[in-house]
């Protein structure tokens, strides 16, 4: 597919304009947006248009010039959004049924007036392409169609949500993308079925790398290797049921080391003795304690695409995780681990994986599956621009 | 050649056939151990000798002096050296006397430890013996009323199912 033209952007360059509602990267749609956008700045110039801040004004970040219009996103406005998107998926109408009357007006309550001034940035910019993250951007496309209407839209669906994916307030942010990237085959599945079009949506995956350095020495806060790694999202001391479930596994199986990474501390259990320890906060001790452990039992489950559950499958550690969580797309097409509807299951994974065929066998297929769809950063960068119709030819050699 | 492929679907169908098939018994209690010597201290031929020779000579023994000249003179500085370092020799010996006295009472502490130590050994195998019977009765009440049956009945104490009965009438003792 031919590119756009060029237009007069300070650099020559084709400009591209990504409209983003938070410019951050602490959280896998943050980081993903991120990712997206340096893609894009192998072959374009790449303004970020965002509501945060506390002024307008404009500035530097790496590669990308960051407008931001000092207009945010009030979080109570996303949360009743979301909220009021999750009731009405459960209790109200499916498919392409109406919505009641004055729903629309209530979830784009706050939501719209921030993007308002992104506008006059786009106008300013005149960029040959368009790109909004998250699929509940309606504020953003409303800017752009009052702008440029004609200007190609590329979505990056960010579908953590998959409820707010298919709900029909948002089809017409679907209607609107020429393309749609997907993160997930699960994502890129749940969009082509309820919005139509599998042939504009794309997936890409993610550009992740396994760190040599986390193989060279095994973190010896649990033991050297043939320990469980839990990872868990409750505190130590939580009675939910992530934490009854850590307590079920270091008590299953008191002859194997379990290390349990809360959200306060870290435990090292065995035969029925605990060491505490703090909690990990460095990526570099979470990705050692993968790569020595037999195998990465994750309850968080993950939100877009459970960057955890793939970063242990690059480190060749099968993985177990939550039967209804977006990671058991790794586990299951990828084949590198295995999941859980309940406790007993649970029980039953570790017991299975602890044997050393089984384990050889998923550890070897998921780290296969790992470094096809999500090991290259080439390959990502070769997908997005792809997906939005543009070429690298020409893009740094370091790309 | 790496490992044989392995469908994660067929394997976890397997895996819930295999443990649909309740293979749960309750551990058997372990086996007391004794310690390989006997549980009283080895230390009685020690105590023996210390009970009867604590008392450490406290004057001189002229048939240590020998006779004749040499022998009287012998026991002059024999008596003499007792006589110097006498009051050192009844503080030695009480010293001993309590030292031996000490061990008296360790030894019969270290008996009554290790008969105490013993007496927790056997309870816990007899609780162990107890909560065996009690995971017992659970698990035959579970493979004969699995979780989501039918309204199960209320547990009596120390986990006995209870099973009412469809007239009302009591449970079967």
């Amino acid at each position: 597919m031919n590119g756009p033209a060029p237009s007069p952007g300070s650099t020559g360059r084709t400009v591209a304009a990504v409209l983003v509602p938070h410019w951050e990267s602490k959280t896998e749609e943050g980081w993903l947006t991120r990712q997206v956008a340096g893609s894009l700045a192998c072959a374009t110039e790449v303004h970020v248009i965002t509501p945060d801040g506390t002024g307008a004004r404009a500035s530097t970040d790496g590669p990308f010039t960051v407008h931001r219009t000092g207009t945010p996103l009030r979080p109570e406005a996303e949360a009743r959004r979301d909220y009021l998107v999750a009731s009405m998926a459960a209790t109200g109408p499916t498919g392409d049924g109406p919505l009641p009357v004055g729903a629309a007006a209530v979830l784009d309550r706050d939501l719209l007036e921030p993007w308002s001034a992104a506008g006059g940035v786009l106008a300013a910019l005149r960029p040959d392409l368009v790109v909004v993250a998250d699929h509940r951007s309606v504020g953003a496309l409303a800017a752009v169609d009052r702008v440029a209407p004609e200007l190609p839209v590329t979505l990056v669906a960010l579908g953590s949500d998959l409820d707010s994916l298919g709900f029909p307030h948002y089809r017409p942010v679907f209607d609107r993308a020429g393309t749609v990237l997907a993160v997930t085959e699960s994502e890129r599945r749940a969009i082509a079925d309820r919005h139509g079009g599998a042939d504009r949506v794309v997936r890409i995956g993610a550009p992740l790398a396994a760190n040599p350095s986390a193989r060279s020495e095994p973190n010896t806060w649990v033991g050297d290797t043939e320990y469980v790694f839990v990872v868990s999202g409750s505190a130590s001391d939580a009675h939910d049921e992530e934490a009854e479930l850590t307590r079920l596994l270091r008590l299953r199986f008191p002859d194997n080391p379990v290390g349990i990474a809360h959200t306060d501390t870290f435990c090292a259990w065995h035969r029925g003795r605990v060491e505490e320890g703090w909690a990990i906060e460095r990526s570099s001790d979470m990705a050692r304690l993968m790569a020595w452990a037999r195998v990465t039992v994750d309850l968080r489950g993950g939100r877009l695409f459970a960057r955890r559950s793939v970063e242990s499958l690059l480190y060749g550690t099968p993985i177990i995780v939550p039967a209804d969580s977006r990671a058991r797309e790794h586990a299951e097409r990828g084949r590198g681990g295995l999941w859980f509807a309940d406790a007993a299951e649970l029980t039953w994974c570790v017991e299975a994986l602890l044997q050393p065929t089984t384990r050889a066998a998923l550890s070897t297929q998921g780290r296969a599956y790992a470094e096809d769809e999500y090991g290259s950063t080439d390959r990502f960068i070769a997908r997005v621009l792809d997906g939005c119709g543009l070429s690298a030819a020409g893009a740094p050699v370091n790309a | 050649m790496g490992p044989p492929a392995l469908d994660p679907d067929e394997f976890l169908e397997q895996l819930k056939a295999e443990h649909r098939v309740l293979s749960w018994e309750p551990l058997p209690p372990d086996q007391p151990r004794r310690a390989p010597h006997g549980d009283q201290s080895r230390t009685a031929a020690s105590l023996r000798y210390l009970h009867g020779h604590w008392a450490l000579p406290d004057s001189f023994d002229p048939a240590d002096a020998g006779g004749g000249v040499r022998g009287r003179t012998v026991g002059v500085f024999g008596r003499l050296t007792y006589r110097v370092l006498g009051r050192y020799l009844r503080e030695e010996r009480e010293l001993l006397a309590h030292m031996v006295r000490v061990n008296d009472a360790l030894e019969k502490r270290c008996d009554e430890l290790a008969a105490r130590c013993q007496q927790l050994d056997d309870d816990m195998l007899t609780r162990q013996a107890a909560e065996a019977a009690n995971l017992a009765k659970l698990a035959i009440w579970l493979h004969l009323e699995p979780p989501g049956a039918a309204t199960a009945p209320a547990a009596a104490p120390n986990g006995s199912a209870g099973r009412a009965t469809t007239d009302g009438s009591p449970p079967p003792p």
